[in-house]
């Protein structure tokens, strides 16, 4: 589902210091993964460029077939729209409220406001915050914000789910609520992409890509 | 189909919300716009009233024929075959004048009868007057002049006057200030496109997290661009609306003045609104500059924005 071959990547207003470096690595589709590794080891660049955001300087990177350096402009919004992402810093409008901000991935794929309105709710539902739908972002505490987010990246019914950082930021309590709610899911089948530097998040993790300095440490394969 | 609808629905709702939300702004741009507009909207709804009344005014020029005082009665008496001939398929009535009548005339007309009478002999030539009719624009006035070039080659003319230059004089003049409002209203037009500009280029940098999140989340660039467009064609309709009011305000006043006036030269001429049809135009015009100004800001700024 997620095939990284040989990447990577330079930023250009980097030195000669390399974000990503020779990058491989394969994640199956249905697969719960965590990236982990220090501030700075690659692995939001490594998110960034399976939602072609950021593109590999060099190596390929192929996502649901298809090859994310070489898609055209215009294809990269149809790229996105089978993915659900999640910031550290949540990115929630704060001029709208809570429901009009999951309803934004059905929006913008020209869903009619009643269709994007049910699956917002049935969204808001599942990470338990329906009551809370016609509240304003900066009403709500940091770990409900997050939960948001994860509304958001799911109402639209991603083949993917990328997490950048989920928890930073958030408590233990808030922290476990999130990893709970994605968690809930993977079992569905949706592919889980996590990315963490916080060891206490991956006790339970089936598979962990470790990532330093650009490179892949361990669990790539 | 239904997803392009509702989409442009969307987008439309989106520039209306971004409006409400800062109507302050909206309605100063929307002043500014239309001061922009007003003058050129003023300029075609002069033209627009004086083009038909130069248009329609008859110009039946007068073509008069005079010929050499020496030339004789039966020799000037021949020309009129000639004369048809030139004057052939265009309608005309061709008088001619023995000298003997003009100078009875004059003296009807001048009251001068004692100092004519001191002149002794007759000094007037016999000539023709010919009244062309069915000349009734001022594009006709060429033609006059090329008539009247081919009867100065006749045996025994010795001048001939067209009384139709102060119609040619009025074309040029129409012409003059038609060039000009066309320079005007280009220049304007580029206010106009300017002021949309950076109108949007103000909102781009406002909504720019919301660009951002939308783009993540899937958004084509069209779905983006678009409430900038409604934007931008909103403001300049709004605009002309409101320049299309101030001018109809303003022939009030205009009317007054210009009625004591025509009055002196027994005319009831007013200047009235443009028709619908040209309203509608210069609404359309007006919403097209404020098109123009969100695409060219909407490419320029959002390009900037990974």
């Amino acid at each position: 589902m997620i095939e990284f071959q040989s990447v990577s990547k330079k930023y250009s207003d980097s030195a000669d210091t390399l974000a990503l470096s020779d990058v491989s690595l394969n994640i199956a589709k249905g697969e719960l993964v965590y990236l982990a590794g220090p501030s700075g080891a690659g692995k939001s660049t490594l998110m960034k460029m399976v939602a072609a955001i950021e593109r590999p300087t060099s190596g390929r990177v192929i996502v649901n077939g298809q090859d994310v350096g070489r898609i055209r402009k215009a294809g990269i919004p149809f790229l996105r729209r089978n993915l659900g992402l999640i910031f550290q810093n949540q990115r929630l409008l704060n001029d709208r409220h809570i429901l009009a901000n999951v309803m934004l991935p059905l929006i913008v794929t020209g869903a009619t406001k009643a269709q994007a309105e049910q699956r917002a709710r049935a969204a808001l539902d599942k990470v338990g915050l329906l009551d809370r739908a016609p509240a304003l972002p900066m009403e709500l505490s940091g770990g409900e914000q997050q939960r948001v987010a994860i509304a958001r990246a799911i109402v639209n019914r991603p083949q993917i789910i990328l997490a950048d950082e989920p928890t930073a930021n958030l408590d233990r309590a808030a922290a476990d609520k999130v990893i709970d709610a994605l968690h809930a899911f993977h079992s569905v089948g949706v592919t889980c992409v996590i990315s963490t530097h916080d060891e206490q998040v991956l006790d339970n993790a089936a598979r962990v890509i470790r990532l330093e300095h650009g490179h892949v440490t361990g669990g790539g394969a | 189909m239904n997803i392009w609808f509702r989409q442009h629905r969307f987008a439309l709702g989106a520039a209306l919300s971004h409006l409400r939300k800062a109507p302050g702004s909206f309605l100063f741009n929307v002043l500014v716009v239309a001061v922009a507009l007003a003058l050129p909207f003023a300029g075609v709804t002069l033209l627009d009233n004086v083009r038909p009344l130069s248009e329609e005014m008859s110009v039946d020029p007068e073509i008069s024929l005079f010929l050499k005082a020496d030339t004789p009665r039966d020799q000037a008496q021949a020309l009129a075959p000639q004369l048809q001939q030139i004057l052939h398929g265009s309608h005309a009535k061709v008088s001619f004048v023995p000298r003997e009548q003009a100078l009875a005339k004059l003296k009807d007309k001048s009251g001068l009868t004692d100092v004519i009478e001191t002149l002794g002999d007759n000094p007037l030539p016999d000539s023709y007057v010919m009244k062309l009719e069915g000349f009734t624009s001022t594009a006709d006035a060429a033609r006059v002049d090329g008539l009247a070039e081919q009867m100065r080659a006749l045996p025994g003319v010795d001048a001939v006057q067209v009384d139709s230059a102060w119609v040619k004089r009025l074309a040029a003049l129409l012409g003059v200030l038609r060039l000009a409002l066309l320079l005007l209203a280009i220049t304007l037009g580029v206010v106009v496109i300017a002021v949309v500009f950076n109108t949007i280029r103000l909102q781009v940098l406002t909504q720019r997290e919301e660009i951002a999140v939308s783009k993540l989340l899937g958004a084509t660039d069209n779905f983006i661009h678009r409430p900038f467009y409604y934007t931008g064609a909103l403001l300049g309709l709004c605009a002309g609306a409101v320049a299309l009011g101030a001018v109809a305000l303003a022939l009030r006043p205009l009317n007054t003045a210009i009625a004591e006036f025509a009055r002196l030269y027994a005319s009831e001429f007013q200047l009235t609104p443009l028709p619908p049809l040209g309203m509608a135009a210069l609404l359309a015009i007006s919403a097209g500059l404020g098109l123009v100004g969100a695409m060219l800001s909407v490419q320029r700024h959002l390009a900037r924005l990974k």
